[in-house]
């Protein structure tokens, strides 16, 4: 036999009834199920050591679109307050120390994908 | 004329802001109207919560500490020196090295420093891991005991209002503590006592700073068995006998004294005659809402220098920097600032070692304790090794 047993009702309890009611009746709530069961799988299974890779990847990247970034807008400040450099001017930009370190750097990066080429 | 801002102190709150302040004015720098600059005593930049884990051995610590040039956009330039004068007169700073840096817009963000000379013995008989020195220290005793007591102390600047830094740590090192003794096998025979002051900000003979998350905590440390104390203000340590006394008359033995020690700000702000604060803790009238040093136009502050309310955290200063920005904009581009700070603090705790707690709270509304969870402490960790960088970058 069934036992009836009556509930006081908060508004906020009703206000998730009908939402729910609402899914089950356009059949959306088994999906949902299945999208919430899926994220729950994925942090279960996520261990602290597999976050701390992914965000050192995500860090590498940042910093490298920083860097990137720093130098593209000060290459174009650059580029818009001087004459395109003659031959000679090259050479001249050749002997400032940041441009050496720069160029010297690019010229390691272009060796660092040749190894792996 | 070019306009100057001038930037003092190369931590979170000066970084954020040299950056945020470079993104927001660039079309001024590329006209060659104003220039920014940053002077800072260090060389490199420290992101200071890193030193809790470091306490329980979760990191090694250099993970945490990188070049502050490389954290600087290039349209900010960056001097090692050490501020020791301010003049807000004739509006220059003064450094170790002689040299004088003018300014247009001064920002000062020398954040605190710990001062445990100003309990007695403190120094000699307590622990803390505000510094990354004191977390190796630390990290080294936690790894040798094996039984005995750690006591948890929590001091409060003697200005009324003001939070000692990072309001939540010592509720995040003491769930960390109990893990990290879980998980070596010695919990059973380590009691941790956690004790707070009689007068802390909003709270009297409370467990925390703010009257909610106080009224749940002793549940939450009876349900992981850490004994709790209120009303402990420590006054004194015997290093010898290895004993804590409060103003209240009370003592307690320890084998370790973890502790939040004194706070006060800088020396250069504390000499510069800026500050009202009590007992020369030096911390910096500052109107809350156009966060200016107050009496002074073309001078703000933010972070943990400053003497509002709010907790002296980067989850306060990444909603500061904002204000102080768009203000300095306004005032250059409008003549007056448009901004006000509300008081927004946010950010994740660490509940323990693998349990992240969101938290938010302004000037009108306390923070509302919430469950913990395993995917909190991932954003957190997130947080601690990546998107912190990129915050202080100005990138978020
Ligand atoms: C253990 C610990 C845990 C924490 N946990 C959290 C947390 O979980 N969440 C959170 O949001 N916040 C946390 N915080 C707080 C946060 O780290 C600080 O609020 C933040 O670093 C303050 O930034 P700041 O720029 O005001 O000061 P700082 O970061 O301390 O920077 C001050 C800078 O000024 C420089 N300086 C000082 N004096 C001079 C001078 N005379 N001349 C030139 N330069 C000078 C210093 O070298 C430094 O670079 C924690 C802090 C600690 C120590």
């Amino acid at each position: 036999m069934s036992e009836e047993i009556k509930v006081k009702k908060t508004a906020a309890m009703q206000e998730v009834e009908d939402k729910m009611t609402m899914l089950v009746q356009t059949g959306r709530l088994d999906n949902l199920i299945d999208v919430l069961a899926v994220v729950s799988d994925q942090i279960e299974m996520t261990t602290t050591p597999i976050v701390e890779k992914m965000v050192h990847s995500i860090d590498n990247i940042a910093s490298a679109g920083f860097v990137t970034e720093n130098a593209v807008r000060y290459a174009k400040r650059e580029s818009a307050k001087n004459e395109v450099p003659s031959l000679f001017g090259m050479l001249k930009l050749l002997k400032d120390e940041e441009t050496r370190k720069g160029l010297a750097f690019m010229l390691h990066l272009t060796k660092g994908i040749g190894k792996q080429m | 004329m070019k306009k100057k801002i001038l930037i003092v102190g190369g931590g979170t709150a000066g970084t954020m802001t040299a950056n945020n302040l470079a993104n927001k004015l660039m079309p001024e720098i590329d006209r060659g109207e104003i220039e920014i600059t940053m002077i800072s005593d260090s060389k490199v930049h420290v992101y200071r919560p890193g030193a809790m884990y470091v306490a329980f051995h979760k990191a090694a610590g250099h993970e945490f500490i990188r070049d502050q040039r490389s954290l600087l956009m290039l349209e900010v330039d960056f001097i090692v020196d050490k501020a020791v004068e301010i003049n807000t007169k004739a509006n220059y700073i003064k450094g170790a090295s002689g040299d004088r840096y003018e300014y247009d817009f001064l920002v000062l963000a020398t954040g605190c420093q710990v001062a445990a000379d100003r309990i007695p013995g403190l120094q000699e008989g307590g622990d803390w891991f505000y510094s990354y020195e004191g977390a190796k220290k630390l990290a080294k005793k936690f790894e040798k005991l094996k039984s005995g007591r750690v006591l948890v102390t929590v001091n409060f600047p003697k200005t009324p209002n003001i939070p000692h830094q990072c309001g939540i740590a010592p509720v995040e090192t003491t769930m960390m503590l109990h893990d990290y003794l879980t998980e070596k096998g010695v919990r059973d025979d380590v009691e941790i006592v956690y004790s707070y002051p009689t007068k802390s900000q909003a709270v009297e003979n409370g467990l925390f700073l703010q009257a909610p998350t106080s009224e749940v905590l002793p549940a939450i440390f009876d349900s992981i068995g850490v004994k709790h104390k209120t009303s402990f203000t420590l006054s004194k340590v015997d290093p010898d006998k290895k004993i804590a006394y409060s103003e209240e008359g009370e003592k307690m033995e320890f084998d370790i004294l973890m502790s939040t020690p004194p706070f006060i700000a800088s020396d250069v702000v504390r000499k510069s005659g800026l500050s009202t604060a009590l007992e020369d803790e030096g911390w910096l009238p500052t109107d809350k809402k156009t966060l200016k040093v107050k009496g002074l136009s073309n001078v703000y502050t933010l972070g943990d220098t400053v003497d509002l309310s709010v907790s002296k955290a980067g989850g306060t200063i990444h909603n500061q920097t904002d204000v102080v920005v768009d203000n300095i904009a306004a005032e250059l581009r409008f003549g007056y600032p448009t901004e006000s700070y509300d008081g927004k603090v946010i950010a994740i705790a660490q509940m323990g070692l693998s349990c992240g707690m969101p938290l938010w709270y302004d000037y009108e509304e306390d923070v509302q304790p919430t469950p913990c969870s395993k995917l909190g402490s991932f954003v957190r960790l997130g947080f601690n090794k990546s998107l912190y960088w990129a915050a202080a970058r100005g990138m978020l």
